[in-house]
């Protein structure tokens, strides 16, 4: 039974407007309204803001150190990242799925905390790990000193990566084979192939990693306010804090301004990342079958996997242990072993607060809101920007990272001004605003998996489902989404993590009703201790660490990270 | 929608509850009614307290606190300012130059306090700000880790001891009001040398809890930090960090409590919010504040904070700040401090 | 009747014209190929036929009901169409029963009889111990087979194939090919079958459209395109041939460069192109239209390519087995032309985007 319609609804297109209108609403609005309000002062037009702001010597310095920071630690991100996906996803590395899981876990703690961690082992003064170092060397001076620019890079690196690991990982387990036994039986060494065709097919999947590591890393507060203010060393976010700060309306103007420039150089990152890009976006899944091969390390087998402990204990153990005997520590100032420093009480406090189950309620629900909704924003975006040929396509991609690139404070900051009610929308003291505010600052994590993983998929698998029957929807669920899950989970975590333990705009954002774990985190590390925050830290680690491996179990690892 | 049902559905309780309860204790306040939101940079076990406390005083006011510190508070208050209303009715957040911005700007409710001529800090004639606790810039040492001849014993010696050059620590005067103030005051007292002095001793410029865990782990060898959050370590923690106050005079930054006045309060309820200022301002409201490590700011309090001295005895010896000067050269001193300390020397 | 309509049918990408005004109809149970060089626009009409590219202008109906017209569209879900593609499109994730069973559960096909109809399926596609397997545990040739049962398992009128032979190796495509042929004399579907392959669409076609630059040059069997292409396009595509310029007038040709001239008693004078198949010119050692000297040759089996220089050009020439290694370099041959085709010279018709 054939339909012969006139009036065709189409549900791609209204799925797609649906989603247009609400970045349009949500997200561009905003960040427009704020730009657009630093050139008027009193109602009338003015560079006198940008002039201000751009003609200060001290904030060219940030600028500068933004750039340096953020550059470096996406080449490091990188080249940790690569291998390391390479080694776990290709090889026979030994304990694969635990290096898989360990990973990622930097991820999970809040930026403050582990900045916290390794200021505690790197200080030049009495940095534990540098005490080790120097007493096991017999140095004359501390190794290293983590108040400098080498060290603000080494915590950014350690944090960030993971958005790098996970995205190339997850490109790298679905390439054909065949295109590197191809390169192989052309009489390239393993070596060479690794160059010549791995690389080469995975830069998408590089180039988008690098793109969310170098975002993140150049609008990220956090570590910058505590690693870089002791050397001197300011960043454009730090600045704009200092500007917010004030607390008057030319404080505002002033940090949007300097706000702008995050959001440019996230452009124009972006606009890079897509001229290198250019046509390479190679379709790795084609629709013809291959089972993906793993490469046999040989002799190399038991050396890469020792350098593979000896990275995860530098970069994850020993930070994470500092965070856990911080919790249980009475005085920082001794050892954790020290009679009558060994303590609960930092523990027993997190869970003995009354507002600590609703803060993990709240946060959970937002985190999981955000990280699916702006998933299905996404999706859908990544399909309009992959699988269509409209004018404009690109548009919500760039929206996307513009909200990335932009400061938290600067987000919270303008949505409070515009959707308080003055513009006929007012979410002011809900979930919404939180939830809102969450997509805006982590949605291009989704976006940049999604946009990677959906470019190596065949046109031809969808075009298969719609020719069976199935309309967009069912062809989308039935065939599009299983092939990109892998990625879209990947994009879930990655935004909902950072979500779950969101400080700076939720503290500006929260109400009575909406306080969430990034609240009391806030408030433990600045009223009351670094231990209670360490110990939150750390009950927020182990809470995801268990999720994950739950999941893993009972999808039999299907879906984990 | 949603938060209007809620609304709708609070009001409908309160009402019920008016009925049911109006025969409370505190007789003279259930006439006191509706809801007030308070921001506020007190610590979070203070409101706690001092929540179940407004409960038995106000039982038919609905009180909610947001908190967060100053500079977050300020700035959302900004933001609020841009559509035209805020989101709450009373503040009690940093410190008098913000009070007399936002007084110049309309923002403000002028409310008589009966006994104002019992407060020993400075508020405003009109009545648009009154003192309601202190925070007091000390400086501060960890014994555990040297002896109290080995640190600065003034403000003055903390800038210039060229011993002590990459061992201090500070909190943000660009982000914090209350170390705002503190630099205002030094800097009237020693001129714009102290300022350049603090560049040369490569003074980190941080949040004050890193700064206690700076000096905790022995990586600082002094701070200059606000006496409660010293104070509050040692009784909670058992810390033996100590404090010192400085032999030029430590700096009391008191932190006022404003009504918001109607045309812009969340809840157009500036009378309420007059009575609950009345509630901190009076001796009941001030011990709890006492309690919270702050000094009061009334004469006829006894009480003084955990292991502090009493208030006669810290005003003896203080370093004053000219709020007007706060608040109309900020632009100015933000800059000069920036330039001088902040600023890598060459 | 015709299963396929397609009327006046424009598709324009930006302003660059891919198909032009093209209008054909494919009739019931019919084996059409659109044939053409890569870039000439025919894959662009069979996804308009499938309904993934909306033409810029014209109908197109399908089983007599308007799919795509100016103001109707349909989606390709509800075209009831079956299609296999080049790169086979087998869902990776989906066993070989689970990709064929897919279009019936679409239809929300009864299970038992979604089961009775993939066995089915299978048999026809020779596949039957295979259903359990995924896809990636198959070669190449199985899974275009799956493919191929996915297409057919709904039963559709109209069964698109776009190039679903050009991935796989030579002996698989031969195969694959009587298979198709075979699958579609016994349903009795119609097959729009898109190839650059002149010999698929020679040996599997009723009718073949060969088209070029976006615009149809002939339609017709494989033997009246073969025998009597309209232009020295179609005349070169569909299989070898040799081109020679000359001269025509009074029922002569004179090669251009050559003595020797070719009796024609067609209408065309003045200057000509000529045509001549490598099977029509013979190795004689009498009655000679051309004389050439032996150039190379190459041995194939029955029939053997050899090269001869006749005036400036090399001629290719079919020879038999016997005739093979029967001459040396440079020896002097005659050569009769047994047939030829002959088109006014300049007239290329696209054969220069080749």
């Amino acid at each position: 039974m054939k339909r012969e319609k006139r009036f065709y609804f189409d549900v791609k297109w209204f799925l797609i407007l649906a989603v247009a209108a609400f970045l349009l609403i949500f997200q561009v609005f905003p960040l427009v309204f704020l730009v657009i309000r630093t050139f008027f002062r009193e109602g009338s037009f003015t560079l006198e803001g940008m002039r201000r702001i751009y003609t200060y010597s001290l904030n060219w310095t940030c600028l500068k150190n933004t750039l340096i920071t953020a550059s470096l630690s996406m080449v490091f991100g990188i080249l940790i990242a690569f291998p390391l996906a390479f080694l776990v996803g290709r090889t026979n590395l030994y304990g694969k799925r635990i290096f898989r899981s360990m990973f990622v876990m930097t991820y999970m703690v809040p930026p403050y905390v582990g900045a916290i961690a390794w200021l505690r082992l790197l200080n030049p003064k009495v940095g534990v790990l540098n005490v080790f170092l120097k007493n096991l060397f017999g140095l004359s001076g501390m190794p290293f000193n983590i108040y400098s620019i080498p060290g603000l890079v080494w915590v950014l690196t350690t944090f960030y990566y993971p958005y790098a690991f996970i995205t190339i990982s997850r490109a790298m387990e679905k390439m054909d084979p065949s295109l590197e036994e191809a390169s192989r039986i052309s009489g390239a060494s393993p070596l060479k192939t690794l160059f010549k065709v791995t690389i080469p097919l995975m830069l998408p999947s590089v180039v988008a990693a690098g793109l969310l590591v170098f975002v993140a890393a150049a609008s990220c507060y956090g570590i910058p306010s505590i690693i870089g203010a002791p050397a001197k060393i300011y960043t454009v976010t730090t600045r704009i804090f200092d500007y917010v700060s004030v607390g008057s309306a030319e404080g505002l103007t002033d940090a949007s301004a300097l706000a702008v420039f995050l959001m440019v150089t996230a452009l124009l990152a972006l606009y890079a990342a897509d001229f290198v890009t250019g046509k390479k976006d190679y379709i790795t899944v084609s629709g013809k079958s291959v089972q993906p091969s793993t490469v046999d390390l040989g002799k190399w087998r038991v050396p890469l996997t020792i350098l593979v402990i000896l990275f995860t204990v530098i970069v994850i153990v020993i930070p994470f242990a500092t965070i856990l005997a911080t919790s249980f520590t009475v005085n920082m100032g001794k050892s954790v072993f020290t009679p009558g420093n060994l303590t609960l009480k930092y523990w027993n406090t997190i869970f003995s607060r009354k507002s600590i189950l609703k803060s993990t309620g709240n946060s959970l629900t937002y985190a999981v809101s955000s990280a699916t909704l702006g998933m299905i924003v996404c999706v859908v975006m990544a399909y309009l920007l992959k699988r269509t040929n409209v004018k404009g396509r690109k548009i919500p991609d760039f929206l996307i990272t513009l909200g990335s690139g932009t400061p938290s404070v600067v987000i919270a900051l303008a949505l409070i001004m515009t959707m308080s009610g003055r513009f006929g929308i007012n979410i002011y003291n809900t979930a919404a605003i939180m939830i809102i505010a969450y997509m805006i600052k982590y949605m291009m994590m989704g976006m940049r998996t999604v946009t990677a993983s959906l470019s190596q998929v065949s046109p031809s698998l969808e075009e298969a489902a719609r020719v069976s029957g199935a309309g967009w929807l069912r062809g989308m669920k039935d065939v599009v989404l299983p092939l990109i899950l892998p990625s879209v989970v990947a994009g879930w975590f990655l935004i909902f993590m950072p979500c779950f333990y969101e400080l700076t705009m939720s503290i500006l954002l929260y109400s009575d009703k909406t306080e969430t774990l990034g609240v009391e985190l806030y408030l433990y590390q600045t009223y009351h201790s670094q231990q209670t925050a360490a110990a939150l830290a750390g009950g927020i680690l182990i809470m995801v660490t268990l999720v994950n491996v739950l999941l893993s179990k009972l999808t039999k690892g299907k879906f984990s990270i | 929608m949603k938060r209007k049902t809620f609304l709708t559905a609070a009001l409908a309780v309160g009402m019920v509850l008016e009925g049911i309860c109006c025969t409370a204790v505190m007789a003279d306040n259930s006439d006191v009614s509706g809801k007030v939101v308070i921001y506020t940079s007190m610590y979070e076990d203070v409101i706690d307290e001092m929540q179940e406390t407004l409960e038995d005083v106000f039982p038919n006011v609905e009180i909610e606190f947001f908190q967060g510190g100053s500079g977050t508070i300020q700035s959302k208050i900004a933001a609020e300012m841009e559509s035209g209303k805020l989101g709450c009715d009373l503040l009690m957040v940093a410190e008098p130059s913000y009070s007399l911005e936002l007084k110049e700007k309309g923002i403000l409710y002028p409310h008589e306090f009966a006994d104002k001529d019992k407060l020993v800090f400075d508020y405003d004639e009109d009545g648009y700000w009154y003192p309601v606790r202190v925070c007091n810039m000390v400086l501060a040492y960890n014994p555990d880790m040297y002896e109290e001849s080995e640190v600065p014993a003034s403000m003055k010696d903390f800038a210039e001891n060229p011993d002590m050059k990459g061992e201090l620590s500070m909190s943000n005067p660009l982000t914090s009001g209350t170390a705002y103030s503190s630099v205002v005051g030094l800097l009237d007292k020693y001129g714009e040398d102290y300022f350049k002095a603090l560049g040369k001793q490569d003074v980190a410029i941080e949040s004050g809890s890193v700064a206690l865990t700076k000096l905790e782990t022995g990586e600082c060898r002094e701070i200059m930090v606000l006496e409660e959050s010293v104070l509050m370590k040692r009784e909670t923690e058992g810390s033996d960090l100590t404090v010192i106050y400085p032999e030029d005079g430590c700096i009391p930054v008191p932190s006022p409590v404003m009504i918001v006045d109607d045309k812009y309060s969340a809840n157009a309820n500036a009378e309420t919010a007059a009575a609950v200022e009345e509630y901190f301002l009076s001796p009941e409201g001030q011990k709890q504040i006492v309690k919270g490590w702050m000094y009061a700011v009334r004469n006829d309090i006894e009480e003084y904070p955990y292991d502090a001295v009493p208030l006669d005895k810290l005003l003896e010896n203080t370093i004053p700040v000219d709020w007007e000067k706060c608040y109309r050269q900020r632009e100015e001193i933000r800059t000069m401090f920036q330039e001088y300390v902040t600023v890598p020397q060459e | 009747m015709s299963v396929i309509t397609i009327d006046h049918v424009t598709k324009r990408f930006d302003d660059v014209v891919v198909i032009k005004d093209f209008t054909a109809e494919f009739l019931d149970g019919e084996f059409v190929t659109l044939l053409g060089p890569s870039g000439c626009g025919k894959t662009t009409m069979l996804r308009m036929i499938a309904g993934f590219e909306k033409p810029s202008e014209g109908t197109i109906s399908i089983d007599g009901k308007t799919v795509s017209s100016k103001d109707v569209f349909t989606p390709p879900e509800d075209r009831e169409i079956g299609m296999v593609f080049q790169s086979y499109a087998v869902w990776p994730h989906m066993n070989v029963f689970n990709n064929i069973a897919y279009p019936l559960k679409i239809r929300k096909i009864p299970k038992q009889e979604i089961s009775e109809r993939v066995s089915r399926i299978l048999e026809t596609v020779h596949l039957s111990q295979y259903e359990k397997r995924m896809p990636s545990e198959l070669s190449g040739g199985q899974q275009q087979r799956v493919a191929l049962g996915r297409a057919l398992v709904a039963e559709p009128k109209v069964l698109l194939l776009d190039e679903p032979l050009s991935n796989l190796d030579a002996k698989l495509r031969e195969q694959l090919r009587f298979d198709i042929k075979e699958i579609q004399e016994r349903l009795k579907i119609s097959i729009v079958y898109v190839t650059h392959d002149q010999s698929e669409a020679m040996t599997m076609s009723d009718r073949v459209f060969v088209i070029n630059s976006g615009v149809i040059q002939q339609v017709g069997s494989p033997v009246e395109i073969y025998r009597n292409p309209v232009n020295p396009f179609v005349a070169d595509f569909v299989g070898k041939i040799n081109f020679l310029k000359g001269t025509s007038s009074n029922g002569r040709i004179v090669l251009d460069g050559m003595d020797d001239t070719l009796d024609y008693g067609g209408p065309l004078t003045g200057r000509v192109e000529v045509g001549i198949r490598p099977e029509n010119i013979h190795i004689v050692r009498d009655g000679a239209h051309l004389s050439g000297r032996f150039v190379t040759e190459y041995y194939m089996g029955e029939e053997n390519d050899c090269r001869i220089r006749a005036g400036s050009a090399v001629l290719r020439v079919t020879a038999d087995a016997e005739t093979f290694r029967s001459f040396g370099a440079e020896e002097q041959v005659g050569l009769r032309i047994s047939d030829f085709l002959v088109f006014p010279e300049g007239s290329e018709d696209g054969r220069g985007n080749e």
